[in-house]
């Protein structure tokens, strides 16, 4: 047998025909609903899936590529949704691409010395100290009433032009504005994290989720790659966290309680970990089945507690499983 | 001539347990060292200070006249100081291929490229081929390492810690569990190792260990009792009680 010695086999492709017009398909058809279909109710419950579900994927970055697990990772969506909605009320209302920068930077800059300490463990102390510090930011921005609004959350955040080019597409708080905004940033932001999965770096934290042992022996600084997951992670979330201030105008301190950090985790279980895409699905499928149970009971998240129960026993692989599941299924009939 | 590796009075203990006490050794830089020794005569644990897995409690390490005591793993291996594991130590989901690509890639550098392709490091995928075809894994190169056979996953092992390039490779129980075949291949792999690196062998296989070493340090109780060429640890009478017990 010839072996190509450039090739690498089994290799995981950044872009295969199939993705590419997957991904298409999936472009076009969420840029284009707003258009053929002007629900305002239904733009902005996807515009929240989207937004939930940029923010379930950076998570997935954390546990599905780099092994660990973090418990509140809602908290650095909070931070970089409380900064941007600050810089807006008392900075500047109108610079609406400085004041994403200024989120995520400031997110970044939180998020430097909590990684630097938890990296210096893994497993369960990893998860531990993520609740530790996110139960901290909770109470911080519940308890700072001056600055954050306490609990009444951060309100009259301003609704800012969206500039793109110096070509105006309207104001945030139109939903339709906000919901193409959202479109483009989460679709720009998966395609980019998926690059930077498919890389050598990428490759660097597959390993450490493997066998974080073993990967200090082959020569990796493990501490430093941990930490660089963690901050990439943290990243997306401010990122999520901005478009969630322009979206809602409004945050309270419940999003980043401890609650919403365990819904983020479930999006990820549900649609599938280490996959990118299966998170973004269970977002939509976490989100889709809250607002739904919740039209019809107040006690709603009893039945979202079993609902994502029986997800959870009978597709442990999450929604990416399906099609095994159904396979198998069917071979079974058949 | 320059020191290779040498360890001076290198102790590490668990509570009151000294599992190494005050070792020390001066390994060549070439040819084959075995390490052998009596269940819980502290074989591992040696071999877990020397490659920085576990802290030293006192004494020193010096490679090439550098002290290298408790310094990180990962720039430990860099300076080509290399190991396998007891226990099989591989990256089980990811393939053949990948388990030693990364490796090649912590060593010649690359892991901070974001945006390009894996296979854009040539020099990488060309020599991880290399490595697989030398130790003949290729057929098995697109296969996740857990789906491969116990034999085949230590050998995938040897060929983790070659992709590292080292100067000096540890060997912890190699062959464990392995059948004679697949025994004899890899104390061949093993002796064409030791004529172009350091290799340090810990085995409890005494026939395999008589047969390929070039020279024996024997471990009791955490101290080197005993040096030399396999005949003379052969006919050593300390060496004898250590493994049989005084005779009466």
């Amino acid at each position: 047998m010839m072996i190509d010695r450039t090739s690498i086999p089994a290799d995981t492709k950044y872009l295969t025909p199939a993705s590419i017009a997957a991904i298409a398909v999936v472009a076009v058809a969420l840029v284009m609903l707003p258009f053929v279909w002007d629900n305002r109710f239904y733009i902005s419950l996807i515009n929240e899936m989207l937004i939930f579900g940029l923010l379930a994927m950076s998570l997935d970055v954390l546990l599905g590529y780099t092994g660990l697990l973090s418990f509140m990772h809602n908290a650095y969506l909070g931070i970089g949704a409380y900064v941007v909605g600050l810089f807006l009320i008392h900075i500047s209302p109108t610079s609406i691409w400085f004041a994403a920068l200024v989120g995520i930077a400031a997110t970044s800059l939180i998020a430097l010395p909590v990684g630097w300490v938890q990296v210096r463990t893994g497993g369960l102390a990893f998860a531990l100290l993520t609740l530790a510090f996110g139960m901290m930011f909770h109470t911080v921005v519940w308890k700072w009433y001056s600055l954050t609004g306490g609990d009444d959350g951060l309100m009259g955040v301003p609704t800012p032009e969206v500039h793109l080019f110096g070509w105006s597409l309207g104001t945030t708080g139109d939903p339709k504005v906000m919901y193409l905004t959202t479109v483009v940033v989460v679709g720009l932001c998966y395609l980019l994290t998926r690059r930077i999965i498919h890389s050598p770096f990428g490759s660097v934290l597959e390993a450490i989720r493997e066998n974080e042992d073993r990967a200090a022996f082959v020569g990796i600084n493990v501490r430093r790659y941990k930490l660089y997951g963690w901050m990439l992670a943290c990243m997306l979330a401010s990122i999520a966290g901005a478009l969630f201030i322009l979206y809602k105008g409004y945050i309270g301190p419940t999003t980043m309680s401890a609650f919403s950090g365990a819904g983020v985790l479930m999006m990820v279980l549900l649609g599938g970990m280490g996959t990118l895409w299966g998170p973004l699905i269970g977002a939509v499928i976490f989100i889709y089945i809250s607002d739904y149970i919740s039209t019809m009971t107040e006690h709603w998240e009893i039945y979202l507690g079993l609902v994502v129960i029986l997800l959870v026993l009978f597709l442990p692989t999450g929604f990416v499983g399906i099609g095994d599941h159904l396979k198998r299924f069917l071979k079974r009939k058949g | 001539m320059e020191e290779f590796l040498c360890t001076e009075d290198l102790c590490r203990h668990f509570g009151g347990v000294m599992a190494t006490n005050k070792v020390c050794i001066d390994i060549e830089a070439n040819g084959l060292r075995s390490i052998i020794g009596p269940n819980g005569a502290g074989k591992t644990t040696f071999i877990n200070v020397v490659t920085g897995r576990l802290p030293a409690s006192s004494g020193k390490v010096t490679f090439r006249g550098r002290d290298i005591t408790n310094k990180p793993t990962h720039k430990l291996v860099k300076m080509g100081i290399c190991r396998t594991f007891q226990i099989t130590s591989i990256f089980q989901n990811l393939t053949v291929f990948e388990n030693v690509r990364i490796a090649k890639q912590a060593r010649l550098g690359g892991s901070l490229r974001v945006f390009s392709a894996r296979k854009s490091l040539k020099a990488v995928t060309e020599q991880t081929w290399a490595i697989l075809e030398r130790l003949e894994l290729q057929d098995l190169a697109d296969q996740p390492a857990k789906n491969l056979a116990y034999g085949d996953q230590r050998v995938l092992e040897v060929a983790i810690a070659l992709a590292g390039e080292p100067q000096i490779l540890f060997l912890d129980e190699p062959t464990a569990g392995m059948s004679p075949a697949e025994t004899q291949h890899i104390s061949e792999l093993i002796r064409g190792l030791a004529d172009e690196i350091s290799v340090v062998l810990v085995e409890h296989d005494m026939d395999l260990v008589m047969s390929i070493s070039d020279v024996i340090s024997v471990l009791h109780y955490g101290s080197i009792i005993a040096e030399g060429k396999p005949e003379e640890i052969q006919n050593n009478e300390m060496v004898r009680e250590a493994y049989l017990g005084k005779e009466e």
